[in-house]
């Protein structure tokens, strides 16, 4: 029986050996992996996008694998990092910068490039994006994709409704409106509230509308940052959302249906969205769809918006040739070229200021004007302490605390400021969860 | 004793006989009262059918007489051993370890904290709120699951000419995916553009699902029953199928209806797989029923179908809370065990196995 089971254990180690050898001929090329969260027409521009790099040069090949949504990514991502099999480029949202950041897990891309020796010119990335992803004076992660929230009309509803000029650049008098559109039975609903509202109708807001959302510069200048949103024109808005969800002149698409839908259908007059969904409503939209920059408060110099999307990650814990293949790849992405090539596949923001002007010079924007729209309003203004991006250690729990409150005031649970104050509370408890795992490490 | 032939202290053949046919007659899961109040006797001698006591066997049974070496029988479990150490031995140790860190998800800074992942979890109004979810939403659907499914199979017998189709019928939901089932609810209901939702609306019933955390609540366990009703009504057709119809008729010529029959003949006959359901439809409610919550409401609106074993992934694998995700599959763990603890303690009280 021993004899048997010996064989038996040796014969399977042979295998395992034999198996481990046969290294097919092809293999001279660095191969690398690249993990990421785009599905569906996005999916497919990434493949080509990788397939456009793998034929432009002959030594490095990038794999690219969607992993499912962000959420997924780097979850998937952190599974693989403790089981020492991670990918070498992780595509991250911006929500998990801070966790990125401080896991001891990245290379940073600055010094990455710098060290083998890729020429880029790092002050070349527009502001917004560069200022999101800079610490201590260099871009920790490669942008990717990157967008705004823009606000998406029905040329037709409001033009029906005598709204000449579109909507108003005023949120007292975009309600208006939409109120008027919904009292003449042009629509259903004023507007389609979008799945990831928080973003575009409340931290955008804060953003457009010069209001604190977090102390020490959100974030920028410490750990130790509280959120102070309850106490800001950020409780007005949520009454005033409560409002329309109230009248039905907001729609929530809710589960099963997207709620972009509701807009493209010609259901809803208006979506506050991400500038990233021109594929979807160019190929859906059986309306006369147009878009324009985000209202503001009246009384209040509107400034610039704040970005969205994800950017590269670069892991730890490969070879030195396989970086070189890393490095390769990142510094193809800020070419112009596919810059503007890339920009216009998926309706995300160019990168860089020469892939904007490279794009202007096409006459791009002006058979296309809804695609600046973005460029210009993340632009828009002198930047202020208020205005910038948001640097909070797990924001997508806070957020989600965030959006669980919203959720109880639309149910009427809870009045708009005793939700916030109860937002901000869980947030703040939670931002101390990662000081305290993280205290002296930023 | 003479002259008192008809007061043998032996019982005469022909009782013998009578009495070994009743056991026999008991063995197959009948019960006739003119004969249960016999004590049992052993029959050794002239017995035709001596049947074992119950625990007779156990002390010189097979694994005595068998496996005298512990090595064996430890090599056969081995394999078995190896896949519950590998995908739950492991991993619950390795929660319940975590359940006390504070600890950054790629693993390369870690606290001991004690209990402050309990403690926060206890003192937090949303864990408090998902308990009670929890306990609600079990509760109706076990019920609801199980009076649909009895009622169900209950009527099978009275289908006469399509119960073959019938009982398809049924058994259709079972086949269907959890999360296209949760889709396809969170469609049918939805408020801008499900038909039901609409129905309801010309009702005057004002249905919102994304805004009323009832009506969310109402929705899922809605599905989640409507998911599980055919695991029920398999158990339950089966277990009234082994009722002895002699019983039935017996009650129908004393003059009850189906109804009576139903609950006074039927239901205590089919006592242990209605409390083998319940515990299941426990089970189902409490870890199964992930899929659905994702599919329909995501847990919300505001946190009113936020389940316990939905609040474990969200704060786990969403937020990458480890600690507190792990603490929280602690809890659940615990409160499974408790919840079927109790409900074997009182409920299976009820439950009459001799029959």
């Amino acid at each position: 029986m021993m004899t048997t089971r010996k064989k038996f254990v040796s014969g399977l180690l042979a295998a395992c050996v034999t198996a481990g050898m046969a290294v097919p001929a092809w293999a001279q090329k660095v191969e690398v992996q690249f993990w990421h969260a785009m599905g569906g027409v996005l999916g497919e521009r990434v493949d080509e996008l990788v397939k456009k790099f793998n034929d432009s040069q002959a030594k490095y090949t990038v794999v690219a694998v969607n992993k499912g949504n962000y959420d997924e990514v780097i979850n998937g991502t952190i599974a693989a990092y403790r089981a020492k099999k991670a990918p070498h480029m992780v595509q991250i949202y911006e929500r998990g910068f801070m966790t990125m950041l401080l896991s001891d897990a990245i290379v940073p891309v600055q010094d990455l490039l710098t060290e083998k020796k890729h020429a880029i010119d790092w002050s070349d990335f527009i502001k917004p994006v560069a200022g999101y992803y800079t610490y201590k004076g260099k871009l920790m992660s490669m942008p990717f994709n990157s967008s705004t929230p823009i606000l998406w009309y029905n040329k037709e509803h409001f033009a029906k409704a005598g709204f000449k000029d579109g909507p108003a650049p005023t949120w007292p008098e975009l309600e208006k409106q939409l109120y008027a559109i919904k009292a003449k039975g042009i629509a259903d609903c004023g507007s389609s509230l979008a799945g990831d509202y928080f973003w575009s109708l409340v931290e955008n807001y804060s953003v457009v509308n010069d209001q604190p959302f977090g102390t020490r510069s959100k974030g920028f200048d410490g750990l130790d940052t509280e959120f102070v949103y309850n106490k800001t024109l950020v409780v007005q808005q949520v009454t005033r959302l409560k409002k329309w969800v109230d009248d039905g002149v907001m729609q929530i698409a809710g589960q099963g249906l997207n709620p972009e839908q509701l807009y493209t259908s010609g259901k809803c007059s208006t979506f506050f969205a991400s500038t990233a969904a021109h594929g979807s409503v160019e190929r859906n939209a059986k309306i006369a769809w147009s878009a324009t920059y985000l209202p503001a408060e009246p009384g209040v110099t509107a400034r610039n918006s704040t970005i969205g999307g994800a950017t590269i990650w670069v892991l730890k814990g490969h070879k030195a040739e396989e970086y070189d293949a890393v490095a390769a790849f990142l510094s193809f992405l800020a070419s112009p070229e596919l810059q503007v090539w890339w920009h216009k596949a998926t309706g995300y923001v160019p990168l860089t200021n020469k892939a904007y002007q490279l794009a202007k010079q096409e006459g791009y924007y002006a058979a296309n004007p809804t695609r600046e729209i973005a460029v210009l309003q993340l632009s828009r203004g002198t930047p202020t302490a208020n205005s910038q991006g948001f640097r909070f250690g797990n924001f997508t729990q806070t957020t989600f605390a965030l959006r669980q409150e919203l959720e109880a005031v639309f149910a009427n649970k809870k009045p708009p400021q005793q939700a916030l104050d109860d937002a901000v509370r869980r947030g703040n408890d939670i931002l101390r969860q990662f000081e305290k795992l993280h205290a002296g490490k930023y | 004793m003479p002259g008192s032939t008809d007061r043998s202290p032996l019982p005469l053949a022909g009782e013998v006989a009578e009495r070994a046919s009743a056991r026999r007659v008991r063995a197959q899961g009948l019960h006739i009262s003119s004969v249960a109040p016999h004590p049992p006797i052993a029959l050794s001698r002239d017995g035709p059918l001596p049947l074992p006591r119950a625990g007779e066997g156990k002390a010189t049974g097979l694994k005595r007489a068998h496996f005298r070496h512990s090595r064996l029988p430890l090599l056969l479990l081995l394999p078995q051993l190896l896949v519950l150490a590998l995908f739950f031995f492991i991993p619950a140790l390795r929660a319940l370890a975590q359940a006390f860190l504070l600890a950054d998800p790629f693993g390369n800074r870690m606290q001991f904290v004690w209990f402050d992942n309990f403690r926060a979890l206890l003192a937090s109004p949303e864990y408090q709120s998902s308990v009670w979810v929890t306990l609600w939403f079990t509760l109706a659907q076990n019920a609801l699951t199980i009076t649909v499914a009895g009622l169900l199979a209950f009527a099978t017998d009275r289908v006469i000419r399509t119960r073959g189709l019938y009982r398809t019928v049924i058994l259709l939901p079972y086949a269907v995916a959890p999360v296209i089932a949760g889709i396809l609810w969170a469609f049918l209901f939805n408020p801008a553009v499900g038909p039901i939702a609409h129905a309801l609306q010309a009702l005057g019933i004002a249905w919102d699902p994304n805004r009323n955390g009832s009506d969310a609540f109402i929705l899922v366990t809605l599905a989640a029953t409507w998911k599980h009703i055919c695991y029920d009504y398999i158990f339950l057709v089966a277990a009234l199928l082994a009722v002895p119809p002699s019983l039935l008729e017996a009650a129908a010529v004393d003059g009850a209806g189906p109804t009576r029959r139903f609950f006074t003949v039927a239901l205590p006959m089919i006592g242990p797989t209605v409390f083998f359901l319940l515990v299941m439809n426990f089970v189902y409610g409490f870890f199964e029923t992930f899929a659905i919550i994702d599919a329909v409401t995501h847990g919300g609106p505001a946190g009113a179908t936020m389940i316990l074993v939905y609040k474990v992934y969200q704060d786990g694998f969403v937020h990458i809370d480890l600690g507190s995700s792990a603490a929280q599959s602690v809890l659940l763990m615990a409160f499974a065990i408790i919840l079927t603890l109790l409900q074997f303690r009182y409920v299976e009280r009820n439950v009459n196995y001799d029959v």
